[in-house]
């Protein structure tokens, strides 16, 4: 251990030495190998930060990996029951979904069917018996949204981001006037539709008027907006959560393990409802699709890494053959062969990790340079960290363009015949 | 007393060309601690081959090779590596100083060569002690551009003693140099000898020949003539 120890800083100490005394050579090793590293820490760099992008765009709209999520087909008593199940838990959140008019009191939404504002999904439709038929009135200032009313904080499931204002508070009493979060394209739709607002819910015993509290992204393309199912149920029955004739939803999302669901599924067999349980997988899904975009950039990366490995290695060939005399000077004051292979291997790993260094700094100071730049008009740049893993990738390609670059040198110098300096 | 350095029938035979050469042909020579011994000859004589056995650097091809009475003809490189460290200083012809060095560098290039480890300080020590047995212990900063062939041949000694050699191999140490520089640098590699170390001097030159314990004449790789001076 300590013979290695001393070898090590032998090593370490000639190879400093060696790149202190040829500088240029050393800065042209760089240039050549700069690219190289370069092309490695961009490559892990963007599939970092887009693997993350689209795992959190995926995390808001699906869940966190692990979620177990329960469907289940509309159902009056269903939702008395779902209701009663997971009120007070942490581990379970149910989500009901009805429809909902806010804007201007008896007048149609101009979004009939709660459509995205740039949509037209058709006239709004009345139901009973007999069939469907358009709604009678005139278009006004009113829009409609999907009103998803939760027992509890979903964001521990999917990580909603606030926009503006803030997210529902679930500790304090219920108010007589629901608190609405807004999700991004029915904020955009109340921005252009601003009037004295009532929230119409079919069923509801009344017509309140909503506060809007928070606008959050949830990734949705339709106008939705979240209250507490608490405040809701004031004035809409939880029955009537689950009228097929207004678009209901229900979903339960829960933590692995968590009692409700067995508990859920039971209740919901008994009224005859048979749930749909899956397990949110969004990183598995994800790194599939990833996996083969990556190995493509990362052979072209490797690529232009083999480019700089052949630089360095030339370089460093062309010096061995300058120092042949200091390597067999070397050998004749009882160098062994391979401290003096580890010298050059010395060598072109500290370059490999100085260009590595080099190389990282660039892309961090690049990533900061565009994200203040652009950063603004593109999301997926917006408050982006440089991730650590582009600068593990840059490192490791550093050591393995020093070790490839190095070796056949280094070879070469532990071969020099130390009877050169005899015959000089 | 164990002789140093004691060759028998030593033999070394150029190999690869069309007919094979004896470059040394039955060589014997004894060396003691404290002793210096010259060996002369004309150029392509078998001087430099016979300091590469000696050395270490090359392996003979049959005879017996002894040192501190341990055979080692035929020592594999990783030992000979560490008994050209612990036992042997070397100077050459050409001083083989490091340019992009300083004198203290280059001397404790012996010290930082994998065999063993010694802290900053001693090195430092050990390197200054060196300098200034050969008297240039005020060079020790100065590259070797900026000095004189005789000095920088005295950092090449002070480089081959600092580990403290039991023998010294200096191949015409003095090819390079004027009359008067020449005979400084015999001066301090007798100096060694005084201090018990074994000095074999492959020269050209018969007055710092006559400087010596013992003059050899190699004769066709034919160690053939022994006279003692003193």
């Amino acid at each position: 251990m300590r013979r290695l120890s001393g070898r090590f800083r032998s090593s370490l100490i000639i190879g400093i030495q060696g790149i202190r005394a040829r500088k240029l050579r050393t800065l042209l090793s760089m240039v050549s190998l700069f690219l190289g590293v370069l092309a490695v820490v961009v490559v892990q760099a963007g599939a970092s930060i887009a693997e993350r992008a689209l795992l959190a765009d995926l995390e808001i709209q699906q869940g966190y990996d692990g979620t177990r999520v329960m469907d289940m087909p509309m159902q009056q008593n269903a939702t008395e029951v779902l209701t009663a199940t997971v009120r007070g838990r942490e581990d379970a959140v149910a989500m009901l979904g009805v429809s909902g008019i806010v804007g201007e009191p008896g007048v149609l939404p101009v979004n009939p069917g709660g459509a995205p504002l740039d949509q037209d999904w058709g006239p709004a439709m009345v139901c009973n018996d007999q069939g469907c038929e358009p709604a009678p009135g005139v278009k006004g200032q009113a829009v409609e949204v999907r009103l998803t009313a939760l027992s509890g904080d979903v964001r521990k499931f999917r990580p909603y981001r606030t926009v503006s204002g803030q997210w529902l508070d679930f500790t304090r009493m219920p108010s007589m006037s629901p608190k609405l979060v807004l999700n991004q394209p029915a904020a955009d739709a109340f921005e252009q539709y601003r009037v004295p607002a009532e929230m119409r819910v079919g069923g509801a015993a009344a017509n309140v008027t909503p506060q809007f509290v928070g606008v959050v992204d949830d990734g949705d393309m339709q106008p939705r907006a979240y209250v507490r199912l608490d405040e809701l149920t004031t004035w809409l029955p939880p029955s009537r959560m689950s009228d097929p004739n207004t678009g209901g939803e229900m979903r339960l999302l829960m933590t692995q393990g968590s009692p409700v669901e067995p508990v859920v599924s039971a209740k919901l067999k008994a009224l005859g409802v048979e749930p749909y349980v899956q397990t949110i997988e969004t990183r598995k899904e994800q790194e599939k699709q990833l996996t083969l975009m990556r190995l493509v950039f990362f052979s072209m990366a490797g690529l232009v890494l083999l480019i700089g490995v052949a630089g360095i290695l030339n370089v460093g060939l062309a010096t061995v053959g300058e120092r042949v005399e200091e390597f067999a000077l070397r050998r004749a004051v009882g160098t062994p062969r391979t401290l003096l292979a580890g010298i050059v291997l010395a060598e072109t790993l500290l370059t490999g990790l100085l260009t590595a260094a080099a190389a990282i700094g660039a892309s961090a100071a690049a990533l900061k340079v565009v994200t203040m730049l652009v950063g603004d008009s593109q999301p997926i740049l917006r408050d982006v960290q440089f991730p650590w893993e582009a600068g593990v990738a840059g490192i490791i390609a550093g050591i393995v363009a020093g070790v490839l670059g190095g070796f056949v040198p280094a070879l070469r110098a532990a071969g020099i015949p130390i009877a050169t300096v005899m015959r000089a | 007393m164990t002789a140093l350095i004691e060759l028998d029938g030593i033999t070394k035979v150029l190999k690869g060309q069309e007919q094979p050469r004896t470059i040394l042909d039955g060589v014997g020579l004894t060396v003691n601690a404290g002793q210096s011994v010259a060996i002369v000859g004309r150029s392509g004589s078998g001087k430099s081959t016979l300091l590469s056995v000696i050395g270490l650097f090359d392996r003979p091809d049959s005879g017996s090779y002894r040192l501190d009475g341990q055979e080692i003809a035929k020592l594999p490189e990783r030992r000979a590596a560490k008994l050209r460290s612990s036992h042997f200083g070397f100077v050459f012809q050409r001083f083989f100083l490091l340019k992009h060095l300083t004198a203290a560098q280059n001397v404790a290039m012996a010290l930082v060569n994998g065999q063993g480890w010694l802290p900053r300080r001693q090195r430092r020590s050990l390197v200054m002690e060196a300098l200034d047995q050969v008297g240039i212990a005020h060079l020790a900063k100065s590259r070797p551009a900026k000095m004189s062939g005789g000095e920088q041949q005295r950092v090449a000694i002070a480089r081959a003693l600092v580990r403290d050699p039991k023998i010294l191999l200096a191949d015409e140490p003095t090819g390079a140099l004027d009359i008067e520089t020449g005979t400084l640098v015999i001066d301090a590699l007798l100096a060694a000898t005084e201090r018990g170390c074994g000095l074999i001097l492959v020269t050209h030159d018969r007055d710092h020949a006559a400087r010596m314990g013992q003059i050899h004449d190699l004769v066709d790789g034919v160690l053939t003539e022994r006279v003692t001076v003193r």
